[in-house]
C-alpha cells in the first residue's frame, strides 16, 4: 500500500472518529434529550422506515387476502360468536351506567373518549433493545405530540409518546424500558408504586414498603394517573413474583408481567389527550 | 474499476436499507430475533472485507448512525462502533487472506466479538451503566451476525465465479 493511500485511510479514520466523539460528547450532559442532529436524522430516515414497512405489510396483505385463505371460515364464525357476546356485555355495561348517567351525559362521554384515541401502526422497533421502543406511522400532523399514552388493541399500556416526534412519525418508549416510570396501583391490595422497566421482558414495581401487607402474583396493576402522564385505570401489568429487596430493605422487590404482548403490537391507540381532559 | 465501486456503493445503500426494513419487520414480531442478529453489523462485515477499510469506516459510520436513530441510547455510540469495524474488517482483510471459508469465519467472528467488546465498553463509560444481556442471549449475536455475514460472503463469491465462467 502507498504511503499517501495509508495517510488518507488513516486521516478518514482519524476523522469520523473524532466526529462520533464530539458527537457522543455533546449528547451526554443532555440525558436523555434528543439532540437536534438526531431529530433531524430521524426526520429523514423514518419516511424509509415507513416506506419499507408499507412495501412488506402491502405484500403480506395481498397474500393472506388473496391466496392464504385457509381457516378463514372458522375465524369468521370465532369473530362472529365474540361479537355476539361482547355487544352483550357493552348492553349490560351501557345499562349499568345508564343507572348514574343521563343519556346525553353518556353520548357526550363516549364522542369525547373515541375522539381522543388515534390508532398508528408500528412500523420499527428499537435497534439496540427491542424492549425499549418503538416507531409508530403517525407524527404530529396527526394530532401526536410528546407525553400521549399508548396502548395495544385490547387497551394495556404499551408506553408513551417521547422526542422525537417528526410530522408522520413517532417514537413511543415502552413501559419495559429501563428509564420509563408509570404510577401504577394493585387492583385488589391498592399498592401503590411506580412501575419501572429493565430492558427486558419483565418491569418492577418499585418504592413498594416492605412493611405494606397485600399483593399477591397475578394481581394486576393499573395507572393511578397521578403522574399526568397516563390517564387512570388503564392495565398495565400483572405481579408474577414478590420477594425481599436485598438492596434496598425498606422496600418489597415485585416482579410484574407488561399486559402488552410484543407479538400483537401490530395496530396500537395513542390517547390523544391528557388525563385532566375529562375522562 | 470504477463501475464496480459504483456498483459496491448502490448494493451497499440497498442493504442497509435492508437491515432499516429488517427492524421495521422482524422486531415487531420477534424481539428476541433482534437480541442475537445485528443486521447492520452483517453489512458493515460484508461490505468492509469486500472493499477495504475506507469505503468500511464510511459505511460503518453510516449504518451505525441509522442503527442509534432507531434507539433510545445515546446517539453516536454504535456509530464510532461500527466505523471501527468497518475500518479495521476492510484493513485486515487487505492485509491477510481470508477469503477460505473456515479463515473467513473465523476472522468474521473475532471482528463481530471486538465490536460487541466495544460498544459494551463503549456504552459502559458513555452511561455509566451495565449492558442489559437479556440472560445471555445477546453473546450469541456475535456468532450469528459473523455466520449470516459469512454466509453472504460465500455466497457473493459464489456468483462472482458463475458469471466469471458464463464470461
Amino acid at each position: 500500500m502507498a504511503l499517501g493511500e495509508k495517510r488518507r485511510s488513516a486521516l478518514v479514520l482519524a476523522g469520523l472518529a473524532l466526529f462520533h466523539v464530539v458527537l457522543i460528547s455533546v449528547q451526554v450532559p443532555q440525558g436523555a434529550e434528543t439532540s437536534v442532529f438526531e431529530r433531524a436524522v430521524f426526520f429523514v430516515t423514518s419516511p424509509v422506515q415507513r416506506l419499507g414497512a408499507a412495501a412488506v405489510s402491502g405484500a403480506v396483505s395481498v397474500w393472506r387476502g388473496y391466496f392464504d385463505l385457509r381457516r378463514v371460515r372458522g375465524e369468521n364464525a370465532a369473530l362472529k360468536r365474540e361479537n355476539f357476546f361482547l355487544r352483550q356485555d357493552l348492553r349490560f355495561l351501557e345499562d349499568r351506567l345508564a343507572l348514574f348517567r343521563s343519556e346525553a351525559e353518556i353520548e357526550a362521554l363516549l364522542k369525547d373518549f373515541r375522539g381522543t384515541v388515534l390508532p398508528a401502526r408500528v412500523i420499527g422497533v428499537d435497534s439496540v433493545n427491542p424492549y425499549q421502543s418503538i416507531v409508530i406511522d403517525k407524527g404530529r400532523l396527526d394530532g401526536v405530540a410528546k407525553d400521549m399514552a399508548v396502548c395495544d388493541m385490547t387497551g394495556a399500556l404499551v408506553g408513551r409518546t417521547i422526542e422525537p416526534v417528526s410530522l408522520k412519525e413517532a417514537m413511543v418508549q415502552l413501559v419495559t424500558d429501563k428509564d420509563s416510570s408509570v404510577g401504577v396501583v394493585s387492583a385488589a391490595a391498592r399498592l401503590t408504586g411506580s412501575l419501572a422497566g429493565r430492558s427486558g421482558p419483565r418491569c418492577e414495581l418499585r418504592y413498594v414498603l416492605a412493611s405494606a401487607g397485600g399483593g399477591e402474583a397475578g394481581e394486576e396493576l393499573l395507572t393511578t394517573g397521578t403522574d399526568r402522564i397516563y390517564p387512570a385505570g388503564i392495565r398495565v401489568g400483572r405481579i408474577v413474583g414478590i420477594e425481599p429487596n436485598a438492596a434496598s430493605p425498606i422496600f418489597r422487590r415485585i416482579v410484574v408481567e407488561p399486559s402488552f404482548r410484543f407479538n400483537t403490537l401490530d395496530i396500537v391507540a395513542v390517547l390523544a389527550a391528557g388525563p385532566g381532559d375529562g375522562r | 474499476m470504477r463501475e464496480t465501486a459504483a456498483k459496491d456503493i448502490l448494493r451497499a445503500c440497498l442493504a442497509t436499507l435492508a437491515a432499516v426494513l429488517v427492524y421495521s419487520v422482524a422486531g415487531a414480531s420477534g424481539p428476541r430475533l433482534l437480541v442475537v442478529f445485528n443486521a447492520f453489523s452483517v453489512v458493515v462485515l460484508y461490505f468492509s472485507a469486500r472493499r477495504g477499510e475506507v469505503f468500511g469506516a464510511v459505511l460503518g459510520t453510516l449504518c451505525g448512525l441509522a442503527q442509534d436513530t432507531y434507539s433510545m441510547g445515546v446517539f453516536g455510540v454504535a456509530g464510532l462502533t461500527k466505523t471501527l469495524l468497518g475500518f479495521w474488517t476492510g484493513y485486515i482483510s487487505r492485509r491477510i487472506d481470508v477469503a477460505p471459508l473456515a479463515r473467513n469465519a473465523l476472522f468474521l467472528l473475532v471482528m463481530a466479538f471486538l465490536e460487541m467488546a466495544l460498544w459494551v465498553a463503549v456504552t459502559a463509560v458513555v452511561r455509566l451503566e451495565t449492558v442489559n444481556w437479556h440472560g445471555g442471549l445477546i453473546l450469541l449475536q456475535p456468532a450469528v451476525t459473523a455466520g449470516a455475514a459469512g454466509l453472504l460472503a460465500a455466497a457473493g463469491r459464489r456468483v462472482a465465479a458463475r458469471r466469471a465462467r458464463g464470461a
